[in-house]
């Protein structure tokens, strides 16, 4: 049995056995990853998986089984487990069928580019980036490389049958003045051509040499200027939170708040699985539904969650294309930009906080959106207008549904941001916030 | 699968590195969920497979493959010795390995009850008698509990390490866990959420050891009560007392993670981050004479279990602060060659496509000498914080947050009522400090301690006793 004809295979045995319906995926990857520190590679890294993710219904009674066996025998003992135990799960409270194919899909989404692989070539672009920020005076640099080719082949009960390739660049590094001032910057792509692992050196670089010598913050409430790495953090929690499995489980602050406003007019947020060329691009949902563009929150109201076909049945509405089996998840988020540079909005502000760079976000109530994060990498006083002096050790300590309503301003840059604290690619502004509540230690 | 991890091994040597270790490595994990009373999906994961670790010309170069063939295993020690080679140019430093007496043997933990005695229907069942259980007392307490959602694993890790020095380990581990989340809800009162985690290293005993049906009942009750009852805290300077879930997170945050040398080294600098302290920070004083905390990976059936780690070496207890003093820094190999120690076995890998890191495995402050009891009459004027909801703490791991759940005023010796969302928001070396005195139970939590790139969540427990602090500024409440 060739590899790429397990999951039609996988589908002909779950049915055979009893199931309703069947959606089998192969995912094959070849994933490098150079880590560095103290301005040199500390690991290399490289790994080649072959996994099938096979997801069975019989009507209300599902099961999901991951592994990654090759044999045609194994995959029959392995089917024959998983209909047996959706036979003996107890049944959920909807039976949504996988959607009906077959689908055309959008072959420019399907075949993205090849990124390299080449060692040398790694190492190379590596150097390039530890060089950009040594240049602005970094005295140590640290970050990672990652290069991954993937594909994924697709095939349901439902007649949905694709083959998806996926390539990607990504480049977060981490320059240190000092102990004490550092700066982040990333560059994600698809391809080689929009790689630019030199020019996130020279902006991490640039940062932390602005960051030298911070002095202590003061806890207040501030206008804020959040930079693209905060605003997309923040901007993931509502694309995730967005998700119906989420509103479900009590972990969305965006619960009861459909066609109300969650956020100012200023912020208009779209899932754009299908925007060419960018890097959470991809043609079909686990489901095998042809991804589209939707529309989160358009000028300030939340206009849909984000649906599978058993989310989605239970409200009685439509898939939005975002399955996730089990829970809907976003797969490219795009903030439209404003309409000022991010000099303008800094000029507009009298007194206030620029905060580059956020991590470590958690919550107290999900359902109200109260939670604090902690900022990370160069943080500065604005005053009149002009960045006055890098300042430390300051908490965000707020509630996301009023940040995104006190949005006062976006930037017309953007910059494509994913990185250990942000898993959803997001496209995100600069961000003027009103009144953003920052606190610290007592003692 | 020892003969294919033994040729991947040979092949590395063969290929000129100075250092190979070969892993295989295999988890099976089902999981259960059910969410609002109702079953979700049931999920079988068999993630298995090799990989190879080498050093060649002071180059770390890692490859892992999950098609197991004597081909595939050859071709991975060929990729590690190659990307180790590609950035030989790049090392000044680079990568050596501690001097090591390294393990041979076998560890298992043998369930008393496994798990596929447990058929998927009773495991079902038990998560529905629990889930019904919360939502009566919920109800009893007046409030409703409109989202809860239950997430309970059974996973067995099985491992075969060999390394070029002499290591030869295998060991087989069953692991139980659950996580819970719940929303008690009252319209006039708001919300309130709990989340938790449990987890053994042992059989389905440890689920019933847990009683879910009573636990989830109790916990339901108490957040319910929390949304009904609780006032905002009282201000200005008082006495703490933190029960064992909050000092075990304190422990975790604010001493085990600053202790892990590679943070020292800068090695997850651009990732997890860095430390405040430094290789020069042994005997400095952080906290007060009453603090002494630990790591230990044998702990028996502990989450975090395990009698050697990835590179072989056999594991103990800790001391990462005597009597208030750092004592000790988590090490594997790689950094105890650079610090000039033995390694103290803190390299862990959470599957066979990930690189062994330092971690700790169950870090818990020491129990003292008062009772709970004792601890809260010895408290004129304060609050008494049992559990916590909202954490975090800077990236150099000395500014941090909890935001208490289930929390009470004490005054003169006795727990009053019930106060909300009560904010510590402290220095590590201001909160180690404040500690006057330490109680003599001892209870420890699960979680998965997030770390590594690609991120790596490993088992662990966090605990500790109930302990008081003196003298502290609480944040304000939120409106």
């Amino acid at each position: 049995m060739k590899r790429e004809e397990i999951p039609s295979h996988a589908v002909e045995l779950g049915i055979k056995f009893g199931a309703t319906d069947v959606a089998a995926n192969l995912i094959e990857s070849d994933q490098t990853m150079i880590r560095f520190s103290n301005n040199e590679v500390t690991a290399s890294k490289n790994f080649r998986e072959v996994t099938i993710n096979v997801f069975v219904m019989i009507e209300r009674q599902r099961a999901g089984f991951t592994f990654s066996i090759l044999s045609s025998k194994a995959l029959e003992r392995a089917m024959k487990k998983l209909v047996k135990m959706a036979k003996i799960s107890p049944p959920a409270d909807v039976y949504a069928p996988l959607p009906k194919g077959p689908f055309k899909y959008d072959p420019a989404l399907l075949r993205p580019p090849r990124v390299s692989s080449d060692s040398n070539e790694l190492v190379n672009y590596v150097r390039e980036a530890i060089d950009g920020a040594s240049k602005c005076g970094a005295k140590r640099v640290a970050g990672s490389l990652t290069a991954t080719n993937a594909s994924m082949v697709l095939e349901t009960s439902s007649r949905a049958s694709a083959v998806q390739r996926r390539s990607s660049l990504e480049m977060s590094v981490r320059a240190f003045v000092s102990e004490i001032a550092s700066g982040h910057s990333l560059s994600i792509a698809l391809s080689q051509r929009d790689f630019e692992p030199a020019e996130a050196g020279r902006r991490a670089g640039e940062i932390a040499k602005m960051a030298l010598n911070p002095t202590e913050g003061q806890p207040d409430r501030y206008t804020a200027l959040l930079g693209p790495m905060v605003f997309a953090h923040f901007v993931n929690q509502v694309g995730i939170q967005s998700s119906a499995f989420m509103v479900d489980a009590g972990q969305s602050f965006l619960i009861d708040k459909m066609d109300t406003r969650v956020a100012s007019d200023k912020f208009t947020l779209i899932d754009d699985p299908t925007l060419m060329d960018t890097y959470g691009v991809r043609a079909f949902d686990d489901e095998g539904a042809p991804t589209k563009r939707n529309i989160i929150v358009e000028k300030g109201i939340l206009k849909t969650y984000l649906h599978n076909s058993t989310t989605a049945k239970k409200i009685e509405a439509e898939t939005t294309a975002n399955a996730g089996l089990i829970m809907p998840t976003p797969w490219n988020l795009v903030v439209k930009p404003g309409e000022k540079s991010f000099e303008e909005m800094l000029s507009e502000i009298d007194e206030g906080i620029y905060v580059t760079n956020n991590w470590y976000l958690r919550y107290q109530n999900y359902r109200k959106g109260d939670f604090s994060t902690i900022p990370r990498d160069g943080m500065f006083q604005i005053k009149n207008g002009q960045i006055a002096n890098p300042v430390r050790d300051l908490r965000i300590s707020d509630n996301m549904l009023k940040i995104f309503q006190n949005v006062r301003e976006l930037s017309k840059e953007r910059l494509w941001i994913k990185w250990w604290e942000v898993p959803i690619p997001t496209l995100a502004p600069y961000a003027t916030v009103e009144d953003l509540s920052f606190t610290k230690s007592t003692m | 699968m020892e003969d294919l991890t033994r040729l991947a091994l040979k092949t590395a040597e063969e290929l000129g590195a100075s250092y190979a270790e070969a892993r295989f490595q295999s988890d099976i994990r089902e999981s259960i969920v059910l969410k609002n009373g109702v079953p979700e999906v049931s999920v079988i994961e068999e993630l298995k497979g090799f990989n190879v670790r080498v050093v060649y010309k002071k180059s770390l170069g890692f490859s892992s493959t999950n098609i197991i063939s004597k081909r595939t295993v050859k071709d991975a020690a060929r990729r590690a010795v190659n990307i180790a080679k590609a950035a030989t140019n790049t090392i000044r430093k680079g990568v050596s390995m501690s001097g090591e007496k390294l393990g041979e043997g076998k560890v298992e933990i043998k369930p008393r009850i496994r798990f596929d005695c447990i058929d998927l229907d009773s495991k079902i069942q038990l998560l529905k008698e629990a889930d019904k259980a919360a939502e009566e007392l919920a109800n009893e307490a007046k409030a409703k509990l409109p989202a809860r959602m239950f997430i309970l694993d059974t996973m067995k890790t099985e491992k075969i390490i060999l390394n070029s020095d002499g290591a030869n380990i295998s060991s087989i581990i069953p692991r139980a866990a659950l996580v819970a989340f719940l929303t008690a809800y009252h319209p006039q009162k708001g919300s309130a959420q709990r989340f938790f985690n449990l987890g053994e290293a042992a059989g389905w005993e440890a689920v019933e050891k847990w009683n879910l049906p009573k636990l989830l009942g109790e916990e339901a009750q108490s957040l319910s009560k929390t949304i009904m009852e609780a006032r905002s805290p009282p201000e200005g300077e008082m006495d703490v007392v933190l029960g064992p879930e909050v000092i075990g997170i304190v422990c975790h945050e604010s001493c085990g993670h600053p202790a892990e040398a590679d943070r020292i080294l800068g090695r997850e600098a651009a990732q997890a981050g860095e430390t405040y302290l430094n290789k020069d920070s042994l005997g400095m004083q952080v906290g007060s004479n009453v603090v002494n905390v630990v790591d230990d990976p044998t702990l028996p059936s502990s989450f975090g279990f395990y009698l050697y780690d990835e590179e072989g070496v056999k594991a103990g207890k800790r001391v990462l602060i005597k009597e208030g003093v750092v004592n000790e820094f988590l090490h594997n190999r790689e950094t105890a060659a650079v610090f000039g120690v033995q390694s103290n076995a803190a390299s862990r890998s959470v599957a066979y496509d990930r690189e062994p890191i330092v971690r700790m495995a169950n870090t818990f402050l020491e129990p003292g000498d008062h009772s709970k009891e004792e601890l809260i009459e010895g408290v004129k004027h304060g609050i008494y914080i049992k559990n916590f909801m909202e954490w975090n703490i800077d990236d150099r791991r000395f500014h941090e947050r909890y935001v208490g759940l289930e929390a009470y005023r004490i005054e003169n010796g006795e727990l009053k009522e019930r106060v909300r969302n009560p904010i510590l928001e402290i220095t590590t070396v201001g909160l180690w400090s404040a500690m006057d005195a330490v109680g003599k139970d001892l209870e420890f939590q699960a979680a998965y301690c997030g770390k590594g790139d690609p991120m790596q969540g490993i088992p662990v427990w966090t605990g500790g006793p109930h302990a008081r602090l003196t003298k502290i500024r609480l944040g304000g409440a939120k409106a």
